[in-house]
């Protein structure tokens, strides 16, 4: 009896060591022959042969909203009903992306197909974690000049391209019109300068209301939102080679000097201030007349605030011309996949100019190909149209190179302690610059 | 006869360990391959995309050298465990005190007093980012107007708040078992000896309770040193580095920072470990020294 318990016990261990040590599917090549047997009258047996050779491709990225996943699993339902030949398996995460992909690269079993983001992509470029795309798409005979020239350059590292842009945003200056109606001003148009951004902000703001103080332009210590104002004043936040950072030049300095100007002269406000953690609510809310947003917020607003009426203009202009930032997600093929040209196929049709329109009309994001500059959407879509034609004017991926965290960091410290701790803003720069020079070494 | 009670010693042994083995897979797998695999990553450079390269200390050293431990998550850490363990430990004896007093509804008032620990920290981190908002209930009762948790000058404090808010209940309970554990007696002949109701208190409970004392510390202590998901929640490190622990910091080279800084997250680790081994160490020294009661 004791040791009929034992011998179960032991096999208890054993199926359980067994399924705690499963290894997780990696993807390959499945060819199988499927034998269907049917059933005919009279019980007569005929068996018919399918062969079914699939190549299996695993693709993945983060669900930002049922709806565009949905989006993208009818794209995907598409792409198989056009090829037969290729499974592709859709595997989104949800949680933290970065920190599950990587993960799984260090593992060996990442999928085939990823969104890589502009900021940390070329990390797992110069680790050759990620596939050069430029033979297979001159085999397919897909040109670089069809896309966005911004969007080919940031996925661009030693003349290889290692990403197509799956779509991007680039920051509008979102107004509220019935605001704007109220203090008598009219609405802002593309030409605008910081002059008249100021101006406007200063005749904007209502403070009578304690409860609801209304202030004409919202200045979030953002890293980002801030940069494209160094631009607009002919900075760079880093030098090209990414080897050392600008954030201590004048003209950096100047912006900041600009861009906390509005919180220090109460004509703007830090999110915070208000009690939320984002200017995109407290738009919606009227608290915020002006803000710099991306085209996320257009599908917010349509959802969270319907009654607030609003529109879009390209971020005015600054001293030294036009500038704004380009955030995009593309399309990545792993280095180790084992069917790099079902994968590019993937890919391929994912960025074709259907697909793309399809994206684009559904609102949820704004394709990378050129060719849709002149699409109907865009012509009866005049917030979006600014959005998209954002990334022409100035436009610089955010992205700062291999210590983008810590420049990302450094310049939201320096806003805080400019905002929250009165540090004088040449300080507080220096001050960022240290930081970001000693997570250089 | 001596073989059989050998191999009945071996059988029963083996039985022992296949009744602890769920526990010690799982123990093996998560944790001690995990531990060790660390303490391994800690001398090398690893950023997860390529294989470690064995560096021997310069993880290490750059921990030591790195302004963000030595000037904000080095000292916040102490600053939390100095703040946190005293006060959750008196408020935690004081509580247990009144519930072994005869009070009516005490059931109900344990009750009420342990609920917090039994949520999970999230909800009550979110729970408290409400009511620490600058429009939130906190503000409209004190009439004040104050952004708690974006205010370098107040987050931490509200996270320590909260987590003696959630500990306090738990170390009651273990203080309200060690004083039932008080013999009757013992009280009875101080009663008869005359003493009154603080001498009672500081000259018998106290004492006596001193191997539970010894234990809330310690767990208090090595609980402090390691507070991570609260902070995660309510500030990320923020603002300012002002709320940033050594085990946020660890998370952030981990897995938070562009170019992942695997080795220097795991050395930090181990340096983790060391603080507290030596901060236990040293509390049973002074523990110990002051009398003899702390060995069981």
């Amino acid at each position: 009896m004791k040791s009929l318990f034992k011998l179960l016990s032991a096999l208890l261990i054993v199926v359980f060591a067994l399924t705690a040590c499963g290894a997780p599917a990696t993807p390959e090549k499945v060819v199988e022959t499927v034998k269907e047997t049917v059933t005919v009258k009279e019980t007569q047996i005929v068996e018919v042969q399918v062969p079914a050779e699939k190549t299996v491709v695993r693709l993945s990225g983060w669900a930002s909203s049922p709806s565009e996943t949905a989006l993208l699993e009818s794209l995907l339902y598409k792409f198989s009903v056009e090829n037969p030949d290729i499974l592709v398996k859709y595997e989104p995460i949800t949680g933290d992306y970065k920190q599950a992909l990587l993960t799984s690269i260090a593992g060996g079993v990442e999928p085939d197909i990823y969104y890589v983001d502009i900021f940390w992509w070329l990390e797992l470029a110069t680790n050759d974690a990620l596939l050069p795309l430029d033979d297979l798409m001159a085999a397919s005979g897909v040109k670089k000049d069809e896309f966005i020239p911004a969007l080919v350059e940031a996925f661009t590292y030693n003349g290889k391209l290692y990403g197509i842009a799956k779509d991007f945003n680039t920051l509008g200056m979102f107004y509220n019109k019935d605001l704007f109606d109220k203090a008598g001003l009219a609405y802002p148009t593309d030409d605008w300068t910081w002059t008249e951004l100021k101006e406007a902000a200063a005749k904007l703001t209502d403070l009578s209301d304690p409860n609801k103080p209304v202030y004409g332009f919202c200045t979030p210590p953002d890293p980002g939102r801030f940069p494209a104002f160094v631009f607009q004043n002919g900075g760079t936040v880093m030098t090209p080679d990414f080897k050392d950072t600008t954030l201590d030049s004048e003209a950096a300095i100047g912006a900041a000097e600009f861009y906390t100007s509005f919180r220090a002269e109460k004509i703007g406000a830090m999110p915070s201030d208000l009690g939320e953690g984002w200017q995109g609510t407290l738009f919606g809310k009227g608290q915020c007349a002006m803000v710099y947003e991306g085209g996320w917020l257009i599908p917010y607003l349509r959802d969270q605030f319907p009654g607030t009426k609003y529109g879009v203009v390209m971020p005015p202009a600054g001293p030294k011309g036009e500038g704004n930032l380009i955030f995009t997600v593309a399309w990545g093929i792993s280095a180790n996949t084992k069917n790099p040209e079902a994968a590019w196929k993937v890919v391929q049709f994912l960025t074709s100019e259907a697909s793309q329109k399809t994206v684009l009309e559904s609102g949820f994001a704004l394709p990378s190909r050129k060719s849709l500059q002149n699409s109907d959407y865009l012509k009866n879509n005049p917030n979006s149209a600014a959005i998209f034609n954002g990334s022409f004017n100035g436009a610089q991926p955010f992205f700062w190179g291999a210590v983008g965290s810590d420049v990302n960091d450094q310049m939201g410290k320096a806003l805080e302690r400019i905002f929250k701790e009165n540090q004088p803003v040449a300080d507080a720069m220096k001050q960022a610059a240290e930081a970001v020079r000693k997570a250089l070494k | 006869m001596a073989a059989s009670g050998n191999a009945r010693k071996v059988s029963e042994a083996i039985t022992g360990y296949l009744f602890i083995s769920p526990w010690l897979i799982l123990f093996t797998i998560f944790s001690l391959i995990s531990l060790g695999y660390a303490v391994y990553l800690s001398f090398t450079s690893y950023n997860l995309l390529k294989p470690p390269q064995f560096i021997g200390l310069e993880s290490y050293r750059r921990v030591l050298e790195e302004d963000l431990f030595l000037q904000k998550a080095l000292p916040n850490t102490f600053k939390y465990v100095l703040i946190v363990v005293p006060i959750q430990t008196i408020l935690s004896l004081v509580l247990a005190f009144a519930m072994d007093q005869k009070l009516r509804f005490r059931r109900f008032f344990r009750t009420i007093f342990y609920l917090p620990s039994v949520t999970s920290s999230v909800v009550i981190s979110l729970i408290f980012i409400w009511i620490f908002a600058p429009q939130g209930i906190f503000n409209q009762i004190m009439g004040l107007s104050v952004n708690w948790l974006d205010d370098p000058r107040t987050a931490f404090y509200v996270i320590m708040g909260m987590n003696i808010f959630t500990t306090s209940g738990t170390l009651m309970l273990i203080f309200l078992a060690g004083l039932q554990d008080i013999s009757p007696s013992i009280y009875e002949a101080a009663q008869i000896d005359g003493a009154n109701g603080p001498q009672t208190f500081f000259y018998i409970t106290i004492p006596m309770l001193r191997p539970v004392i010894f234990f809330v510390v310690t767990v208090g202590v090595i609980g402090c040193f390691q507070v991570f998901d609260q902070i995660f929640v309510m500030t990320a490190g923020g603002p300012l580095d002002s709320t940033t622990t050594i085990t946020y910091l660890i998370y952030k080279w981990a897995f938070r920072d562009t170019t992942i800084k695997m080795g220097q997250a795991s050395a930090l680790a181990v340096i983790l470990t060391l603080i507290i081994l030596g901060v236990t160490i040293l509390q049973r020294r002074i523990i110990e020294g002051s009398g003899s009661s702390a060995e069981r």
